[in-house]
């Protein structure tokens, strides 16, 4: 069981590794297929993990294996461990799963692209870098993975670094992790401090007794870590902007991994998330606001695969959501269903945007339907994955979270109503932008820049993940549909047990009011954008606003980046000028002044040196003598 | 012990080196300073030996074999240099040996 783990998480890296040390002696594709097949095998390796953990009975599915004391500080140990449990494994296979697919995309997508090895190389250890944080057996392990996948994600946005919209893309994301790294380690400290060990298991135990203020610094230290990584408010300004990087890139970074990093470490680190309920609900009500934000943002966005992003970050809102009122294993069958889907909707934006060389805005599109009949179907079995109609995976997996938000209480029911409202605006931006960019004729842009994929290597490499992914949107929901049959949250719950469990007329009402109020969704945006019968109130003011995303960007700059910009400023102009750069500078000018004058002393004659030395050994002579 | 005392040896001695060091101060040649240098050196070995005998150690001798042996490498190096510049039909004048005035 945790062989295969270790082989599961070594394998993205030996790949990485590999097409560093051959660099131009291995071709541009062989990279690429490198790539695929250690996740690949990465993804094998967790299904044997799988299946070996699935031959014990469900008490006894953990283990941890350690292969070396990593650090030592007196009677504080870490070591390099990693964690099998049926939570690891779970985010083994969905990292890996839809990692393999979205590499082998890569192959299609990347084909011809100048630096194609260094592409392959940063997905490779960008992988290997989320299995690390999945498997981690301590919390230094996994901050060492919540950070690579930083940096990785550092990487790949601004892997077209000849555009400044992608360096500062990139930049932007990584600061704002980086400031979600910072609170997670001051978490860690308090930890370390307070029970003495990173471990996770005994970090639960020992927790036990610390006072409420200790547990809520602590899980507030890592929830700002998960909302810097997850996208939630308020941390959410930089994945929109990290559509700048390639769309297998926003396909892996924003639908399958990384961004569910947070909802895993919520779920992971539930026991001591249990023992500060306000962090709980904190968590829960950052998601629901997220969900209703993000689905408003949507709704004017004319680039599609910000669209997808906004789409992205209202239904982890969903996850944070649902792992805030305890709800663990509904939490993570929506992570798996929306790594799906999402990974769904950004492969084939991504064929239709490859396919129209490079554009993203949808006012450009139009018309795609005929031109392009298998992404249609494709993107249409994702949109309606992703508005939760029935039979369609999201389906399964969002109705269960508001199911369970029912069961929670005042707080939940406020929570319900956010997640309700959150399910119709995910059915009007998600139809809107299927009806702007494949209804109506091909605009004048289609026609002029379209070329059809071909079937060729790079064609099929880009088609075969789509289909996959297609099939897994539409059925992959069918796993679980509670109350019926749960073999998730029986496979998730010794691990994590939930603390809300919704009754069957809960399940009921959820599914029928969110699949009605979808459908409503999809049906404004139907009468909008199809039939053109209904027009928008222009609300300029409104519109505005969400244009300018709540001005969340604008609120940062003003609060944070000019006070430092003028701090900064001032010290230069008042202190480092004249004080640092002033001293040095003087202390040079004085010293060449200084060696003028002495220098005036020699003359060349010998004569004055000798009669120099002749006086100055007399004076001294005689100073002896006078002394004596 | 028989010869003059140990003050006349001193006189002697002073009134050597005191010559030598007026010599290298006043003349201009550097052959002459080189020769003055030497007389200078002798005033030093004459009262080392003066005292060594006086005190009745052999260190000061032997600390004059010393000095004799460095004079003549010195003599060996300054010559040199003289020989180098009468080849370059230099002046042999120090005074007007300059360029490394500040």
């Amino acid at each position: 069981m945790t062989a295969a783990a270790w082989v599961c998480l070594f394998s993205p890296l030996a790949a990485a590794a590999l097409i560093v040390a051959g660099g131009m002696r291995i071709p541009a594709r062989a990279a690429g297929f490198l790539a695929t097949a250690a996740v690949g095998v990465s993804f094998a390796a967790a299904i044997v993990s799988l299946a070996s953990m699935l031959t014990r009975s469900s008490g006894d599915r953990s283990e941890t294996s350690t292969l070396w004391t990593w650090l030592s500080a007196g009677t504080f140990h870490v070591g390099l461990n990693v964690l099998v449990d049926p939570v690891s494994v779970f985010m083994m296979l969905v990292v890996s799963g839809v990692g393999c697919l979205i590499v082998g995309y890569s192959i299609g997508y990347v084909d011809a692209v100048a630096e194609e090895r260094r592409y392959f190389f940063y997905i490779s250890l960008f992988v290997f870098s989320m299995l690390l944080l999945v498997e981690a057996g301590n919390l230094l392990i996994l901050l060492g993975g919540w950070g690579l996948v930083g940096l990785c994600s550092y990487f790949l946005i601004g892997f077209e670094h000849e555009r400044p919209a992608a360096i500062a893309a990139a930049k932007k994301a990584f600061i704002m992790n980086a400031f979600g790294d910072a609170t997670m380690a001051l978490g860690l400290f308090i930890l370390v401090q307070k029970t003495n060990t990173l471990d996770w298991g005994p970090v639960f135990q020992r927790s036990q007794g610390l006072s409420q203020t200790v547990m809520v610094l602590v899980t507030l230290g890592l929830l700002g870590g998960a909302l810097a990584k997850s996208a939630q408010l308020p941390l959410q300004t930089w994945l929109p902007d990290a559509m700048e990087g390639p769309t297998p890139v926003s396909a892996l970074i924003h639908a399958a991994t990384m961004v569910t990093a947070g909802v895993y470490v919520i779920v992971r680190a539930h026991p001591l998330f249990e023992l500060a309920p306000k962090v709980q609900d904190l968590a829960a009500g950052l998601g629901a606001a997220t969900i209703l934000l993000a689905g408003l943002v949507a709704l004017v966005q004319t680039d599609i695969k910000r669209v997808i992003a906004y789409s992205t970050m209202s239904q982890i809102g969903y996850m944070f959501l649902a792992a805030g009122i305890g709800a663990y294993a509904n939490a993570l069958f929506h992570l798996m269903t929306h790594a799906f889907f999402k990974a769904l909707l950004f492969l084939a934006a991504g064929i239709i945007i490859h396919a129209l060389a490079g554009e993203q805005d949808m006012r450009k599109m139009g018309g795609l339907r005929h031109l392009f009949p298998r992404t249609y179907i494709a993107f249409l079995a994702g949109g309606l994955a992703l508005v939760a109609i029935p039979t369609f995976a999201g389906f399964f997996s969002k109705d269960s979270i508001l199911a369970a938000a029912l069961d929670a209480g005042w707080y939940g029911d406020i929570l319900f109503a956010a997640g309700m409202l959150g399910a119709f605006l995910t059915g009007v931006y998600t139809f809107r932008m299927i009806f702007i960019v494949f209804e109506g004729e091909p605009s004048p842009f289609v026609r002029e820049h379209l070329h059809q994929p071909q079937r060729d290597l790079p064609g099929v490499a880009m088609a075969i993940p789509v289909a996959v992914l297609a099939v897994l949107a539409t059925f992959g929901g069918w796993i679980q549909f509670a109350p019926f049959w749960t073999p998730i949250s029986d496979f998730i719950n010794p691990v994590a047990a939930p603390l809300v469990e919704a009754s069957n007329s809960e399940e009921a009402i959820a599914s029928v009011v969110g699949v009605l109020l979808g459908l409503a969704g999809i049906g404004l945006a139907w009468l909008v954008y199809k039939r053109h019968t209904v027009t928008l109130p222009a609300a300029r003011p409104w519109r505005a606003v969400l244009e300018h995303k709540f001005y969340f960007d604008e609120l940062y700059n003003y609060v944070f980046y000019k006070p430092a910009d003028l701090v900064a400023r001032a010290l230069g102009t008042y202190v480092e000028r004249p004080l640092i750069e002033g001293s040095v500078d003087e202390v040079g000018e004085e010293t060449a002044d200084l060696g003028s004058r002495v220098s005036a002393l020699q003359t060349g004659f010998l004569r004055l040196y000798v009669l120099a030395i002749a006086v100055g050994v007399s004076l001294f002579a005689l100073l002896f003598v006078i002394v004596k | 012990m028989t010869g003059p005392n140990l003050p006349a040896y001193l006189l002697i001695a002073g009134m050597l080196f005191a010559i030598g060091a007026l010599g290298v101060l006043i003349r201009r040649s550097p052959l002459i300073i080189l020769l003055s240098l030497e007389i200078m050196l002798n005033g030093a070995n004459l009262a080392l030996i003066a005292f060594s005998r006086h005190v009745g150690n052999h260190s000061g001798q032997i600390f004059a074999l010393a000095v004799m042996a460095v004079a003549a490498s010195e003599v060996v190096i300054g010559l040199g240099l003289i020989v180098a510049m009468a080849r370059r039909r230099l002046v042999l004048d120090v005074d007007l040996l300059t360029t490394l005035r500040g």
